[in-house]
């Protein structure tokens, strides 16, 4: 019956290891979900970078000129002093003077519609667009303003820009946090993984050290089929992770939409020159992925093996 | 390093398991390069257990073992392989790979140590043919029958032409016949040169060989 077998062996070497007795696929599957949220918390970095770029750049580019009414000057006055000022001063592009009405508007949340905003002494607002490239020199723009017009100030939003930038480095700390995270779990995972695979492949290790090979050799039989786990989980993660961007895009609008959904959807649709750069970081979670499970593996081989006689 | 001319020399070895009483007491042991020994006793009289401190997975709880020059006691486990490729082994249980043929199986040492298949191929096949399984190259172990496994094992064991052979029960699962032209082919390997202990309980195998015949009683070794 097996006979017709003579002489005959396998073109390509079978691995020393059995594969259907690595726990590979509960570690890929915990892998790809570790990608996954690697990959989801790389994009929430990138959009409150983004977010947090935008929005600086918008108040920058902006100051306002604050007038209080007072009993001796006429708010009208004030205003043409004020365009005065600003007409001569360099680095300012544009002002515009808003209505009493739109100022009042922006304090509706506060205090209501009322009527009573008609005689409280709302302060009078100028919006100016200044050149970031070359912008005025605040401090002798604020002190002219004050000292010529009374009851005149200058809002640089400096405050505004240094919560901005407190609340997204806070941002940004925490999903640093939620990144050595998921990598912490990950290397646990792939030490509990190689630990698993080398106590149901104990008979084959052993025979493999009786007839003379290094604990190096032993952990290079199982490292790979770590490895190629490690490829495969951070390719599936990342691929489902750029798919839940592009979706949230998708489902909320697409790409014509403003807010979360469109800064989603741009996160990897749209010019390459924006684009590559993001496609580059989720391309580290796979890289990262395979050489954690590799680097991991080999050394929580090596450290069990190295206990063995 | 090398305390006497001995391939294998145990002095004053003791070997306990755990906190339980010495299974092997007092063992003094030189195996010269190309002897012939044959290792008996009772059931639990401590065969396998020295077998193991043969092979090296286990250390004695006192005494010295030298082999091949090496003390084994200092020696660290990193140099440890090297030795461990001069012996071959056949285990009672054989322990064969399940999901690798009969052939990766015999060539599994020469594979361990780097060589090329072509390299290996014709051994392995001649080889194959010296144990009367030709036919078997791509079959798995788990179809073949006890005895047709044990040759595999005892194939697998001499592939690398090792300094020194320890063989537990080779013969225990082969007929008369098979046991005997089992016996002829150590016999042939320990002409060339290789050291050979075989334990085994059949007196018939032993009492057809002239060669020292070795006796564990109760964790004692002497001779016959």
């Amino acid at each position: 019956m097996l006979s017709g077998l003579k002489n005959k062996e396998p073109k390509k070497a079978s691995g020393l290891m059995p594969r259907s007795q690595m726990p590979l696929r509960t570690l890929m599957i915990a892998m790809t979900v570790m990608c996954y949220l690697a990959c989801l918390a790389i994009g929430a970095l990138v959009l409150i970078t983004q977010a947090v770029d935008d929005w600086s750049s918008d108040i920058a580019g902006e100051v306002t000129v604050q007038i209080r009414p007072s009993d001796n000057v006429k708010m009208s006055d004030k205003l043409k002093m004020i365009a005065g000022i600003l007409d001569k001063t360099n680095g300012v592009i544009s002002y515009e003077i808003l209505e009493k009405e739109a100022g009042a508007k922006l304090l509706e949340p506060w205090l209501g519609n009322a009527d009573i905003l008609d005689q409280l002494p709302v302060p009078r607002l100028v919006a100016v667009v200044i050149d970031q490239k070359t912008p005025p020199d605040f401090v002798k723009l604020e002190s002219v303003i004050k000292t010529r017009v009374d009851g005149a100030s200058l809002d640089t939003h400096r405050r505004w820009q240094e919560e901005l930038t407190r609340m997204a480095d806070s941002l940004i700390n925490l999903g640093v946090g939620v990144l050595v995270l998921i990598t912490i779990s990950a290397v646990a995972l792939v030490i509990f993984a190689s630990r698993t695979a080398l106590d149901a492949n104990r008979q084959v290790v052993e025979v493999l050290h009786l007839i003379g090979a290094t604990d190096p050799y032993i952990a290079r039989q199982v490292q790979w089929q770590f490895l190629k786990a490690g490829l495969q989980s951070g390719l599936v993660g990342v691929l489902v992770g750029m798919a839940t961007f592009i979706l949230l895009g998708i489902s909320s609008g697409g790409p014509a939409s403003s807010g979360l959904a469109d800064a989603s959807y741009g996160l990897l649709v749209g010019a390459p020159e924006v684009t590559s750069v993001n496609y580059l970081l989720f391309l580290l979670v796979p890289i990262i992925a395979t050489l954690l499970c590799l680097v991991a593996a080999r050394l929580a081989i090596l450290r069990i093996l190295s206990n063995a006689l | 390093m090398s305390r006497t001319s001995s391939i294998v020399s145990l002095q004053n070895v003791g070997l306990r398991y755990g906190k339980g009483r010495e299974v092997l007491r007092d063992i003094n042991l030189e195996l010269t390069p190309g002897s012939f020994h044959f290792l008996t006793g009772p059931s639990g009289a401590g065969k396998t257990s020295l077998l193991r401190l043969l092979f090296l997975t286990k250390k004695p709880t006192r005494g010295l073992i030298s082999m091949f020059g090496h003390d084994m006691m200092s020696l660290s486990r990193r140099r440890l392989p090297k030795i461990r490729r001069k012996i071959g082994v056949v285990f009672q249980d054989f322990r064969l790979l399940d999901h690798l043929t009969v052939y990766e199986n015999i060539a599994l040492p020469l594979r361990v140590v780097g060589q090329k298949p072509k390299d290996y191929r014709e051994n392995v096949h001649e080889l194959l043919n010296w144990v009367g399984l030709a036919d078997y190259a791509d079959v798995y172990p788990p179809v073949l029958s006890g005895g047709e496994q044990q040759r595999v094992a005892i194939a697998r064991a001499v592939i690398s032409q090792p300094d020194l052979l320890l063989a537990d029960e080779p013969t225990g699962n082969v007929d008369p016949v098979m046991a005997q032209r089992l016996l002829g082919l150590f016999g042939g390997l320990n002409k060339t040169g290789t050291t050979i202990v075989i334990a085994t309980h059949d007196s018939n195998l032993i009492a057809k060989s002239k060669n020292p015949v070795l006796v564990l009683n109760d964790g004692q070794l002497g001779y016959a």
